[in-house]
């Protein structure tokens, strides 16, 4: 067992515990022998507290006195002094077994199973609870124990919270209990219980929990709930659309009569969904299609994912354009109505309410076009600066804005009040980090005016984080990188610093993100409509998310040869030269 | 002072038991060993690192375990696959074998195992597939399955010898995972989750940035790791926490696709050569899938926890100069902290490295001859 001291033994302790061990396997054979044969006489019982009590751990014997219990149980004909009898020896059994070892993973689950047989009261449980609290504050067993009770016997989570109090109030490192408080509070503020809607209560434990962070900075405890509360005020569980292929005011460009191009080599194209988190339940009756172009009336909906997942992040979908009629240039208006009806279902289980309609056009033509040139300003190696009205990056925030209407009021209150706080705290690592996380929270729910000072910010302090506290170093530079790809394509001025077309590449859109000291990738939802992507001298190790992007868009057969991409990324701490290409359907 | 929520100022209690083991740790005895070293000088401190790490010592220890059944270990009866499994696991990583007599002694003894769970059985799978016998994998023939608490580990080992099972969606605590819905994010839970979600990918309905968040901040400041929130530094963690960490960075690897194609690493979830960790293999197994490299790449990456001073609490603190590894000084040596420690450690020492690229010279403490 998991810290059991073991102790090295003399000659006569040796010779003693080889006579204990021998007494033992025949104990364990004897019993072994009534299990199979299914034999319960109170001996047998009896033999088997014995072997509990030398052994808490040996999980064959709870289950043993299961059966006896059950097998107990149906000869008395439901006579409740009897059932209590019964029952009540269990607990004893169990009680001696915990006194032994507290941490008894079957004894606990064995008392578990005779409380759920409807017996001991609540104060009994709860006084033996407060006696192992009194030795071990962080006995998970006994957490988890008590919540069992709690739900069990319906007592109040508001009492619970009160007990939270005390023993938080006794000792605010023990993380055990503000562990309990984040569950009940949870719960409570799920069901909207009265008194605890989130506006109210969730600043009050803000300032509960800076009793705890100013007392003594270095204890864990206070700052592991405060990233919760900063989870509760930040994040909506509802599942939220984040972007799409094509977007919102978009023109996509189809050819009808090309041969060669497998991207229209099946006569259709993808329509793509991004969620900010896995979502089950993407299908032609929760997502409707409102076109002239004929033939998608059912459509098929998958989920890019791994192996058989029924979720993700990432829904496509084909829509065919090719028909037996000509097509002489012309124009098609599909219009997207997602959540009109409900069946989208994020995996922990939230309902995709907010209902969305997108609309984007698609040309269809005979031949492969020259697509009209925009806004061509000056031009640096074949790259010229794209044109930062279009509308492409409209679509891109105003999703955005749209998400982040959700009841802000309070929410950007808190993190403002906390935000000034955090400013007044001395040089100190974990203040620097929270700050950074205020910060990011906060540039998540402010409109576009504001975002780019707080991001300058956040990423000062990752910067001296990774001087202060070299430990977490590539930490650090990892989230430096998510905070600087998300102030990139957080709105069109910082974008369209980075963006331009690529004349050897039939201008397609270029979004060039080299020099940075990027490390990782992220906001990759955001960059759907991007056809040329630069990463070259940066220091990444991964490229999560981009595989996701990548692998649902088709590939023109001139885009597949291997000359066409450059050799990779190799990394060293000096230089990393690549340039990736994500090819995209031609515009 | 502390001020609770109701306003009124109170005393600074005075300590808990852990608060106080914890200062007794980490002021008496972790920086002091810590400073007593440091204050060496760096000959000294490289035969320090070899010293403590003698091969034959451990080598020792472990096969004197594997010998005995003796009358100390009654109390671990139900547990013995276990020790085998973390003795001969051992021995592998030191680079060294078991010699036959007792090899087939433990095949022997696996077989005849009777009191069979979820547990011991994946002890006893690894156990052979670590002494690369397949065939000794039919000796298993018998499964049965005891009922018993169903939690995260249950999961995690019925999957992992390949059983099918409902899926317990448990919850994620801030962002690590505990053992039940309300628990504790814990170390041991949060990587049987997580490797169970891997093993099934479905990793996606996890949220791996807050699960870093967590799993980062667990290296505490004696370097070693938590398994929980302000609790104690314990060298077993260095397993669970460090291949959280491991498993999380494959799931994120670099990537560059231009069509995809099957892995030819698939159906090879436990490869005999490997001696860290067969769950690594799993994971690699399913992140090679679909998008893949057609050229592999060596990427030297610093790792995002503090992998040398990790090495150096394991072989400081943990490491029994009589052979054996400890949760921490103090406490006495077993062979559940041999093996974890020794696992983690390898991890820590590959931190750096690719796939099973050898690790460099700078990425191990002491020689390289305590590559593991």
């Amino acid at each position: 067992m998991h810290g059991r001291p073991r102790k090295a033994y003399k000659p006569e302790e040796e010779a003693a515990s080889a006579a204990k061990a021998a007494k033992l396997r025949s104990l364990q054979f004897q019993f072994m022998s009534n299990h199979h044969n299914k034999i319960y006489t109170k001996e047998a019982v009896d033999l088997s507290t014995k072997l509990l009590e030398i052994n808490p751990e040996a999980y064959t014997a709870w289950n043993y006195r299961k059966l006896a219990v059950e097998d107990k149980l149906s000869r008395i004909e439901s006579d409740p002094d009897l059932v209590k009898t019964i029952l009540d020896e269990e607990l004893t059994v169990v009680e001696s077994a915990l006194r032994q070892n507290f941490k008894s993973y079957g004894a606990w689950h064995h008392r578990k199973w005779v409380l759920g047989k409807g017996h001991s009261s609540v104060g009994n449980e709860l006084r033996l609870l407060d006696k192992f609290q009194k030795l071990d504050t962080r006995n998970f067993h006994a957490w988890n124990y008590r919540r069992f009770v709690v739900e069990l016997t319906n007592r109040s989570e508001q009492d619970e919270l009160q007990y939270t109090d005390a023993m938080i109030g006794s000792d605010f490192s023990n993380y055990s209990a503000w562990h309990n408080r984040s569950v009940l509070l949870s719960s409570l503020l799920a069901r909207k219980a009265d008194g605890f809607l989130p506006n109210k209560k969730i600043p009050d434990e803000y300032k509960l929990v800076q009793n705890a962070i100013f007392t003594d900075e270095d204890d864990q405890s206070g700052w592991f709930y405060h990233l919760w509360l900063l989870d509760q005020t930040v994040n909506v569980e509802t599942p939220l659309l984040t972007s799409s292929w094509p977007s919102h005011g978009s023109r996509i460009n189809l050819s009808a009569g090309c041969l060669n191009d497998s991207f229209s080599e099946s006569g259709s194209f993808p329509l793509i969904l991004y969620f900010d988190q896995a979502v089950g339940g993407v299908s032609s009756s929760t997502v409707t299609i409102d076109t002239e172009l004929k033939g998608n009336e059912d459509l098929v909906w998958e989920p890019v994912s791994k192996k058989n997942s029924q979720v993700s992040c990432v829904w496509v979908a084909r829509l065919k354009y090719i028909s037996s009629e000509p097509c002489f240039g012309k124009e098609y208006k599909v219009k997207v109505k997602i959540g009109n009806s409900p069946g989208i279902v994020s995996s922990r289980g939230c309902n995709f309410s907010a209902s969305y309609e997108f609309v984007f056009t698609a040309h269809v033509h005979d031949t492969v076009e020259e697509s009209s040139q925009e806004g061509i300003v000056s031009w640096t190696d074949g790259f010229d600066i794209w044109d930062a009205e279009s509308k492409d990056l409209n679509a891109l925030t105003t999703l955005d804005r749209s998400n982040a209407q959700m009841d802000s009021k309070w929410r950007q209150e808190a993190i403002a009040e906390e935000i000034d706080l955090f400013r007044e705290l001395p040089d100190s690592k974990i203040g620097k980090l929270t700050l950074a996380r205020l910060l990011m929270a906060k540039a998540m729910i402010s409109d576009d005016a504001v975002k780019g000072v707080h991001y300058n910010e956040i990423l000062e302090l990752y910067k001296d984080l990774m001087a202060l506290d070299s430990s977490h170093y590539q930490y650090y530079k990892d989230v430096h990188s998510v905070a600087l790809l998300r102030k990139v394509t957080s709105s069109t001025e910082d974008l369209s610093g980075h963006l331009f077309r690529c004349r050897n590449m039939n201008n397609s859109v270029c979004l060039r993100l080299n020099n940075l000291s990027l490390s990782r990738i992220a906001s990759v939802e955001k960059l759907l409509f991007v056809q040329m992507l630069d990463l070259s001298h940066n220091e990444l190790h991964s490229t999560e998310g981009l595989g996701n992007a990548t692998s649902l868009l088709p590939k023109s057969e001139s885009q597949q040869n291997p000359e066409f991409f450059s050799s990779g990324l190799t990394q060293t701490s000096e230089t990393a030269e690549s340039v990736g290409c994500f090819t995209q359907p031609h515009r | 002072m502390l001020a609770s929520s109701s306003g009124v100022i109170k005393e600074l209690p005075s300590m808990t038991v852990s608060q106080r083991e914890q200062f007794l740790v980490l002021n008496d005895v972790v920086f002091r060993i810590y400073s007593d070293f440091d204050a060496c000088d760096i000959a000294t401190q490289k035969f320090t690192y070899n010293r403590l790490f003698l091969i034959y010592k451990q080598l020792d220890y472990l096969t004197n375990g594997l010998r005995q059944r003796g009358p100390s270990l009654s109390s671990l009866d139900a547990n013995r696959p276990w020790l085998c499994y973390w003795i001969i696991h051992s021995i592998a990583l030191l680079g060294e074998s078991v010699d036959d007599d007792l090899e087939s002694n433990t095949i022997d003894f696996l077989g005849r195992c009777q009191l069979a769970h979820l547990g011991t059985s994946y002890a006893a799978v690894n156990t052979l597939v670590t002494l690369g016998i397949d065939k000794a994998l039919s000796s298993i023939d018998r499964w049965v399955l005891d009922v018993g608490e169903m939690d995260v580990r249950a999961c995690y080992l019925a999957i992992s010898i390949a059983s099918i099972l409902n899926i317990v969606d448990d919850e994620i605590t801030r962002g690590g995972i505990g053992g039940e819905p309300g628990s504790e994010a814990h170390a041991g839970n949060t990587y049987c989750g997580l490797a169970t979600m891997a093993l099934i990918t479905e990793v996606d309905r996890l949220n791996l940035d807050s699960l870093m968040d967590w799993v980062v901040h667990q290296q505490g400041v004696e370097m070693g790791f938590h398994g929980r929130t302000n609790k104690l530094v314990d060298g077993c963690y260095t397993f669970w926490q460090v291949n959280l960490l491991f498993l999380f960075v494959s799931f994120i690897r670099l990537f560059m696709c231009f069509h995809e194609y099957r892995s030819s690493h698939e159906e090879n979830a436990h490869d005999e050569d490997d001696l860290e960790d067969s769950d690594d293999d799993d994971s690699d197994e399913n992140s090679n899938e679909g998008l893949l490299l057609p050229f592999s790449y060596h990427l030297r990456v610093r790792p995002v926890f503090d992998s040398l001073n990790l090495q150096r609490y394991v072989i400081l603190c943990s490491m029994v100069l009589e052979g054996g590894l400890r949760n921490k000084p103090g406490k006495p040596r077993d062979f559940y902290h041999t093996g974890y420690c020794l696992s983690g450690l390898s991890v820590a020492q590959h931190a750096w490295s690719k796939d099973k690229d050898t690790p460099m010279n700078g990425d191990i403490l002491g020689s390289y001859a305590n590559h593991l």
